[in-house]
């Protein structure tokens, strides 16, 4: 369990992180989205402890992340890829690592098995890829069998084989009771994986929601209409009762209605059509307008239909 | 802003299987991963050796070469005594540098937020850092110091004005050859934690004990005079010669004594900074 309680940071005039309050909750992924720079990484250093916050406190299971009597046995960490010695072995790293908090040397041979590293243990970690460097990271996060763990953008820069393999690995950690807290900057990389959603924009919450619910919300999709008497068959359709929003193309966008009833009509009312689509709504785009919105004000890409149009 | 209404269920008890000892995070467990991280990387062995090769060899280089002018009373009047410690002038930059990489080697890799995630105790950390430091240079230190007495005191005996190696100065030499680099190797810790940037700190480092303590001399008058006496390097290293080549500095243990003030000093500023700055 971790908990925020108006957890602030500020780098001079900059607020990175401004007054947030969030609980992340056991037996479940949590997943942390927001755009580069909106203060997840920050966020999550002040967990650890390793930033200082400027306002409010970070507790994990109760405590400040300082007073832990055996951090590495209660909160794993992957901040960072390749955050190692370059000269140091895996093996080696890892063994300092769990020396710090009387961790096995059993353990370390465990972990070095689970991220299957077997192979290059006794290797000097500077030749590692990027993959071995996160599996590396992971199997530091998993020395002390901690009950919270925390990823910071894991997926980064990895192979499809290793996307899939970190996947599984957090849904199954979340799976054994664990606090799993990841964070990333794209919504179809937590659909996949999250089962709650915290979304971070400029230092801001901007959404705490459960992740079927944002899905349910958001997925909808529209019916796209292009007609040269536009004007008109908005005005048709509203009759029916559908919302309308007109596209940067003067296109109209229709929520709730099938392009079959959109063409039957416009045929009944002799409209000519030069487009009829359905668009479904990427969870992408929500996220996007989400972050845009509260962010900063970009040119939108769908109005409301001023009345009378 | 929405608060979902389906909250995660309560928490069941995380499945713990693994059995990873009894974890528990004591001073003495910093230590000992210290000291796993330092002798698990070729950087100690690079600079340790070097200190040694250096140290020895520059030594024995001299001294055979100056024995012959220096029995038959020239070399400019140069005290015997300055020349059987002479290559600790080179070999001891490899220490500073050893200190400095116990620091800098963990910002320039991102690994310091491993160590103070395992670790977040700061004092305890750097505590355990400079104790392993100053216990490695100070046996290393010893043991280099009197292998180039020995060595070079060989080349001077052929001479006949060796010195007696159960001599009062030439044992205090032997010691404070380790209690000297022990103490330049702390400071080059304190430096690089200061710095966070390993050729940023090596250059002040190198700067601030080897050069500047040659050119505050130049400062006209008493100023002069003590600023060469106090500068870092000047007053440590009289601990670690049997003669100084420069009568007018402090005398061996209130040198020392002044130098390790000076480190300590610096590593408690180092220690405040590392412990209130964002890792």
């Amino acid at each position: 369990m971790i908990t925020a309680e108006r957890l602030t940071k500020r780098y001079g005039d900059k607020t990175a992180v401004d007054a947030i309050d969030f609980t992340v909750r056991p037996g479940a992924v949590t997943g942390f989205l927001g755009p580069n720079g909106a203060g997840k990484s920050t966020t999550m250093r002040m967990v650890m402890g390793l930033d200082h916050p400027s306002g409010g406190r970070v507790t994990v299971n109760g405590r400040a992340y300082r007073e832990l009597p055996a951090p590495l046995h209660e909160v794993g960490a992957l901040l960072e890829a390749k955050a190692i010695h370059g000269g140091r072995s895996a093996y080696n790293h890892l063994l300092w690592l769990a020396k710090t908090n009387g961790i096995s040397r059993r353990r370390v041979d465990e972990v070095i098995g689970l991220v299957g590293l077997e192979a290059v243990a006794h290797k000097r970690s500077g030749g590692f890829s990027l993959g071995m460097g996160q599996r590396l990271g992971i199997a530091a996060a998993l020395l002390g069998d901690p009950g919270v763990l925390l990823f910071d953008e894991p997926v980064n820069g990895l192979d499809p084989e290793g996307i899939r393999w970190i996947r599984n690995l957090i849904r199954a950690l979340a799976a054994e009771g664990r606090t799993v807290f990841v964070s990333s900057h794209l919504m179809s990389e937590m659909a996949l994986t999250a089962d709650h959603l915290l979304v971070i924009g400029r230092g801001q919450i901007l959404a705490d929601t459960d992740m079927a619910d944002f899905i349910a919300r958001n997925s909808a999709a529209h019916v796209r209409v292009r007609s040269p008497q536009g004007g008109v068959l908005a005005e048709a359709l509203r009759e029916r009762g559908w919302t309308i929003r007109r596209d940067d193309d003067g296109a109209l966008l229709v929520d709730g209605a099938t392009p079959e009833q959109i063409g039957d009509i416009a045929g009944s009312r002799g409209l000519y059509l030069h487009e009829l689509s359905v668009v479904n709504a990427s969870l992408e785009e929500a996220f996007m307008r989400l972050t845009a919105d509260s962010v900063e004000y970009h040119a939108r890409t769908d109005q409301p239909v001023p009345a009378g149009v | 802003m929405t608060t979902s209404t389906t909250l995660t269920p309560p928490a069941p008890s995380p499945a713990r299987r693994a059995d990873v000892g009894r974890p528990r995070l004591t001073f003495g467990r910093i230590l000992d991963a210290e000291w796993t991280k330092i002798r698990t990387v070729r950087s100690t062995v690079w600079t340790l050796t070097s200190l040694f090769v250096l140290s020895v060899g520059l030594t024995a280089l001299i001294c055979s070469v100056a024995a012959g002018d220096l029995a038959s009373g020239g070399g400019g009047g140069e005290p015997v005594g300055a020349f059987v410690t002479w290559g600790l002038m080179f070999g001891q930059i490899a220490a500073l540098v050893l200190g400095i990489l116990v620091a800098t080697a963990e910002y320039s890799s991102g690994m310091i937020r491993t160590t103070l995630a395992a670790a977040p105790r700061r004092w305890s950390v750097l505590a355990a850092k400079t104790t392993v430091l100053t216990g490695l240079l100070l046996v290393l230190g010893t043991i280099t110091s009197t292998a180039a007495i020995i060595a070079g005191n060989f080349f001077l005996d052929r001479e006949g004005i060796g010195f007696s190696l159960g001599d009062s100065d030439v044992l205090r030499t032997m010691i404070g050859g380790g209690l000297y680099l022990a103490v330049l190797g702390v400071f080059g810790l304190a430096l690089g934690l200061l710095m966070r940037h390993t050729a940023g700190a090596v250059t002040v480092g190198i700067a601030l004990i080897f050069i500047v303590g040659n050119l505050v001399g130049l400062v006209p008058g008493a100023a002069g005079e003590w600023l060469t006496k106090l500068m870092p390097g000047n007053a440590g290293s009289t601990l670690a010669t049997v003669e100084s080549f420069n009568p007018d500095l402090l005398g061996p243990w209130t040198g020392f004594g002044v130098f390790a003030g000076e480190t300590a000093l610096l590593l408690l500023i180092a220690g405040w900074l590392f412990s209130r700055r964002d890792a």
